[in-house]
């Protein structure tokens, strides 16, 4: 547990970094707008599929007491499709995060601190 | 006043409460002797993994509240119960999606780290301390004053003496354990919750051959609202005030300081990424399994237990456990409401001690170190200042409650907490990270107008102004929460207060390195810190790794 994260700590001299070249690097700009990507929509997905659901208790309750098979409501599956949905975005955000971001976050990474060791090496 | 449940059980409760307590008392004293640094007393040297701090940030956010007040709502009011619970979990997706990475990223110990980061330390920091104290002092009285009403009414130990005895274990916990000690307590008080709702869930399944539509069924026939229990209306019947509500904690989650504070103790962004998936994993199962309580309530104690069960249902769960245990009277029964009170207690001190912490970190490390002292500070002294801050702070909160008592009106304290979150907090803390223009007048604006904002319009709504049984509003404002429109401001406050106020070009200039940290963890923290269990006592590999460059000094 105590072990040092790889790539972090003394390698990394953030005061040398230009971080102005750093937020204008193409590897950073792709991290940037691959997650956006994601998480943009994402949130926007979840905030209305959430909304709709309350609003849709407030002013459709008979609808919501409705039962689809057997004393099951319209209203418990849509509060259980909430928890299903959480668990899916959340997984798979995950998963996208391992598999795509991470990779780009640690290329725009290597990038900057690259430079940073170049501006270096020159003075 | 109801009778105490369990009034002639007295000492086989205390005895599973000695238990409990006595292992978190354990886990502190081993928790005190690792603890040298500011990182170890708020961020527990970043030695926390993403799976136990899953564990603590779910034993941190369960709250008695949802415990057995959530139960209690769906055995009272059925599917409006339910309803209630669906915001407590969304809200983690904001938590995740915006801002957890982020603020492992770019924070040390607290939200301001974050929020001033580019902007001029003292207003910037003052303005997040302002907004920290808000949402901990409201949550934290709610909570003091639901655990003496609890902990009479389960095992008949006097209000005073029941907010007392939380305190002063609380304090225990935080001033002398730190981040280290209330991490465990919160990561016990979950498994302990976890497993007593399983457990229980599985008795009530068992009772209708695993089936739930049987239980639904059976729940709907023992209500006398018959078809209308599994409708919403029955508690929510606001539907303006209910999307009111579901805003605020929706964003508002995500806004709370004892739980961004928790990202600072796990070793790097992708452990506190997978934190929050654990504890999205944890809390949504906990919240579909209250259903089974509740409808499990509603279904075998029928309406008879509506009166023992207590205002707001909040007895509900320890009742279906006496009746799931062999009913009153018997030793099954009387083991479980034991093991239920001790579960409850435990769950509100995990809640209250992660309060106070964080709040110590918004006196000591924020306006005691960073406003006062310049930084000039050693770590030693904030460190000391920390632990008199929590001190005071749980003894103030002690003192409130204790003289409050439990006629304190605390119920619409916890929706304020949530809306303060959600109106003040949230929106400076996003705009910091992702607009380059925003600015120290834009922060500060918006977490006054934030703040003010939703105390306002909590004081002049009819179930607070000027008294619980008063009726109306001085000006016609008539829903309970005010999120739907104090967040909308919020938002408002930090945008004039930027566009309105001069360009800061430092700001804006280091908006650069705050949006490269934050996105790609350069220059992140590092872990310093040993485990719990930990048995060596090393230093820190390299000096450099120790020290890394911090925002907080430059």
């Amino acid at each position: 547990m105590a072990e040092q994260p790889a790539g972090s700590g003394a390698s990394e001299r953030p005061a040398e970094i230009n971080w102005r070249a750093a937020e204008q690097s193409s590897e950073f700009r792709r991290l940037v707008r691959t997650r956006n990507r994601f998480v943009y929509p994402a949130t926007a997905f979840f905030l209305i599929w959430y909304v709709g659901f309350i609003l849709l208790a407030g002013y459709a309750p008979d609808f919501m007491g409705e039962s689809v098979y057997e004393g099951l409501t319209v209203g418990y599956l849509l509060a259980l499709s909430q928890f299903v949905m959480t668990w899916g975005l959340a997984w798979w955000y995950l998963r996208k995060s391992n598999r795509e971001f991470d990779p780009l976050a640690e290329e725009a990474r290597r990038v900057a601190l690259k430079a940073a060791d170049q501006t270096k090496a020159r003075r | 006043m109801i009778a105490p449940l369990a009034a002639d059980l007295n000492e086989l409760a205390l005895s599973i409460f000695a238990v409990v307590v006595g292992i978190t008392l354990v886990i502190t004293y081993f928790a005190s002797k690792r603890m040298t640094s500011a990182t170890d007393f708020w961020a527990a040297g970043r030695g926390i993994t993403g799976a136990q701090n899953g564990f603590a940030i779910a034993g941190d956010y369960m709250s008695a509240a949802s415990f057995l007040g959530i139960a209690g709502l769906i055995f009272l009011f059925g599917f409006d119960g339910f309803l209630y619970s669906v915001g407590f979990l969304v809200a983690f997706l904001t938590v995740l999606f915006l801002l957890s990475e982020r603020m492992r990223n770019t924070g040390k110990y607290t939200m301001a780290d974050v929020l001033s980061y580019r902007l001029n330390q003292r207003p910037a920091r003052a303005a997040a301390a302002l907004g920290t104290l808000a949402v901990a002092g409201f949550y934290l009285i709610a909570q003091m004053v639901g655990a003496g009403v609890l902990i009479e009414a389960l095992v008949g130990i006097n209000f005073s003496v029941s907010v007392i005895v939380t305190g002063v274990f609380m304090l225990t916990y935080v001033i002398f354990g730190g981040m280290l000690a209330t991490t465990w307590v919160q990561i016990i008080k979950a498994i302990l919750l976890m497993t007593a709702t399983i457990v229980l869930s599985l008795f009530v399944l068992e009772r209708v051959g695993f089936n739930p539509i049987d239980l639904f069924n059976q729940a709907k026939d023992a209500s006398p609202e018959g078809d209308a229990y599994l409708k919403p209306g029955l508690f929510l019947d606001s539907p303006l005030d209910t999307l009111s509500l579901g805003l605020a904690l929706v964003l508002g989650t995500a806004g709370l300081p004892h739980i961004l504070m928790r990202f600072f103790t796990v070793p790097d962004a992708k452990a506190a990424r997978s934190s929050v998936v654990w504890a999205v994993g944890l809390i949504g199962v906990f919240y579909v399994m209250t259903t089974f309580l509740g409808f499990g309530a509603r279904a075998f104690l029928g309406t008879g237990g509506e009166e023992a069960a207590g205002t707001g249902g909040n007895l509900a769960a320890p009742l279906l456990a006496e009746e799931l245990g062999g009913g009153a009277g018997t030793v099954g029964g009387d083991l479980f409401l034991a093991i239920i009170a001790a579960v409850a207690f435990a769950t509100i001190l995990a809640v209250v001690a992660g309060l106070v912490i964080s709040a110590s970190g918004a006196v000591a490390h924020d306006v005691w170190s960073n406003i006062v002292r310049k930084g000039k500070d050693s770590e030693h002294e904030e460190v000391y200042v920390a632990r008199i801050a929590a001190g005071v702070i749980g003894a103030a909160t002690i003192a409130i409650a204790v003289i409050g008592g439990e006629g304190l009106n605390v119920s619409f304290m916890v929706g304020l907490a949530f809306a303060v979150a959600a109106s003040a907090n949230f929106p400076a803390l996003l705009l910091s990270l992702t607009w380059r223009r925003f600015n120290t007048t834009g922060a500060v604006t918006g977490v006054l107008v934030g703040t003010i904002s939703s105390i306002f319009l909590v004081i002049v709504s009819p179930g607070v102004w000027p008294g619980p049984d008063a009726e109306g509003s001085p000006i016609g404002w008539d829903l309970a929460n005010p999120g739907i429109v104090s967040i909308p401001l919020g938002f408002i406050g930090c945008w004039l207060g930027t566009v309105l106020s001069k360009e800061e070009t430092r700001a804006e200039h280091d908006f650069d390195e705050l949006y490269v940290r934050s996105e790609t963890g350069l220059g992140a923290e590092v872990a310093t810190g040993r485990g719990l269990l930990d048995r060596h006592v090393d230093e820190p590999e390299s000096p450099a790794a120790a020290t890394p460059p911090a925002a907080t000094t430059r």
